[in-house]
Parts: structure tokens; C-alpha cells; sequence
């Protein structure tokens, strides 16, 4: 895998709901505006699963969304960063042991970078960002070497 | 005589800062690795996020010793986040599991739970000893 210099300064975003609550989505979608401008790093949604680099998916992933979830992950082009954000994708959150869920999204799909919070501020969701490029940079340093 | 009311808008506009808060750089630095290894090292600074308000909940805080393993907050977490040790009659908060509603910290007849303001907790491993309060 080698990644290109387009793909270190900025990555475009596919943003899944998976079942969310709709609470981590409002967040994504406050840290997309002015106060906070994460286009500055070159970071922007983009409409389609095959112009992203980053896969965002917030929710526990529902038995409808389980296939929903993994075609999206499979029509991205690699190298691609899965980012899992809120409570729920992580464990499960309030619904936990839920008869319609399909585990929490590490069970369908693999996860880079985990962001906690019910729902995460707009500054932690830029942090996690920031961890995936700083894996990126780790991941293209071992390949190189 | 035609009034502009924009003029003088615009000229205060053109000296304001913008309204954005540049956490955490205000560019993309050339290598994010090498950035943060600079912050470690104290040559270069994060950009403050934006200030949370009074009584933010945040990653939670627990008092070990104040603690008397009484059980109220895991019969009261909605989230199912808080499990009880009865080797040390303890509880271990799952961080990942927590829904930041501060229920136990309002039932806790000792006091022994409180929110922190942090909340920057992204990592790659949802096991990290970070995310798992004891």
C-alpha cells in the first residue's frame, strides 16, 4: 500500500448512519461549519462512497444496515481510515444487547480510530481525524521501510 | 443623498478575526507525527479548543477510596457502563460504554463520582487503559 501525496493532505468523507440517534450526525455535521472549518485540512463529505477516503460511521449497526454498512466499506477505493464515532458503534452505548442489533460496528467492519462521547463534541471528532492521519503517517513509514 | 449602511459593516469586517477556532493547528502541518512529537517536546503549542461551559460532563472521574461499593450507580447507569468488582468491592467504569449522563454521580451517596471537562479521547484501541476508569 502506497499512499499518495493527494491522499496525506486531505481526506474526504463518507459519512454512514449505521442507526444512530442522530445526535453524533448533528455533531458531524456542527464540526463541518465556520467556527470550527475543518476544511482548512482539506477535509469535506463528500456524496459517494467511491470518492472518499475516510468511511465516518456513528450508530450501532442495525441487522438492516449490517450489508448497508459492509457494501458501503467495500466501495471505497483503498488506502481508506474507517472512524467510528459516539458511544454506540463503540459498545453498543444505551443499546446495548438489543435484539435488532448486529454488534457494535468492530464486528462488521474493521475500525481505525474510535472517538467516545454520547454525542462527542465537534474538537474531539477533529482530534480522531488527527489520529487517523497520524496512523496514516505510521502505516506509510513501516511500508516504506 | 444615498445611505450605505454596508460601508461602514465592511470595513469592520475587513479588520475582524475570523470566528474560527483553529484547533488544533491552523494549517495542516507538513507531517501530523512530527507535530505532535514537537508539542510533546514543548517547541510548538495546540490551539485551545473552544472553552466547554460550566458543569461539562466529561470523561468521568472516580474516587477509589471514598467508594463503598453500594451499587446505586450500576442500578441506576443507563448505559450499562459500570461494572462492579466484588474481589475489591469496586466498581471499573467503561468509558467507551458511557453515555455522559452523570445519573451516578447525582445518586452516589459518597460523592465518589465526578465529570471531568476532558473530553479530547479518540484513540485507535477501545480497550486503552484511558478509556477504562478503576
Amino acid at each position: 500500500m502506497r499512499l499518495s501525496p493527494s491522499f496525506n493532505r486531505s481526506l474526504w468523507v463518507f459519512h454512514v448512519n449505521s442507526g444512530s440517534c442522530n445526535g453524533c450526525d448533528i455533531e458531524i455535521v456542527a464540526t463541518l461549519c465556520p467556527r470550527y472549518d475543518p476544511e482548512r485540512f482539506g477535509i469535506k463529505l463528500v456524496g459517494s462512497p467511491r470518492h472518499a477516503d475516510v468511511l465516518l460511521v456513528t450508530g450501532p449497526v442495525t441487522r438492516q444496515m449490517r450489508d448497508r454498512v459492509k457494501r458501503v466499506y467495500e466501495q471505497m477505493a483503498a488506502p481508506k481510515v474507517v472512524m467510528c464515532v459516539g458511544a454506540c458503534g463503540q459498545s453498543g452505548g444505551v443499546f446495548y444487547e438489543s435484539y435488532n442489533l448486529d454488534g457494535p460496528i468492530d464486528q462488521v467492519i474493521p475500525v481505525d480510530v474510535y472517538v467516545p462521547g454520547c454525542a462527542p463534541r465537534p474538537e474531539a471528532i477533529i482530534y480522531g481525524v488527527v489520529q487517523a492521519i497520524a496512523k496514516l503517517e505510521r502505516l506509510e513509514k513501516e511500508v516504506k521501510s | 443623498m444615498i445611505r450605505l449602511p454596508s460601508v461602514p459593516m465592511v470595513l469592520r469586517q475587513l479588520f475582524k478575526k475570523p470566528a474560527t477556532n483553529f484547533f488544533p493547528a491552523k494549517n495542516l502541518p507538513p507531517s501530523i507525527t512530527g507535530f505532535l512529537e514537537a508539542v510533546s517536546e514543548g517547541k510548538a503549542s495546540i490551539n485551545p479548543p473552544v472553552p466547554t461551559p460550566d458543569k461539562y460532563r466529561g470523561k468521568i472521574v472516580y474516587d477509589r477510596d471514598s467508594c463503598i461499593g453500594c451499587k446505586i450507580c450500576i442500578r441506576v447507569c443507563p448505559a450499562n457502563a459500570i461494572e462492579f468488582i466484588p474481589d475489591t468491592k469496586r466498581v471499573r467504569i467503561w468509558v467507551t460504554q458511557c453515555i455522559f449522563c452523570a445519573q451516578c454521580n447525582d445518586v452516589c451517596p459518597k460523592g465518589s463520582l465526578h465529570m471531568s471537562s476532558d473530553f479530547l479521547l479518540a484513540t485507535e484501541d477501545r480497550f486503552n487503559e484511558n478509556l477504562i476508569v478503576e
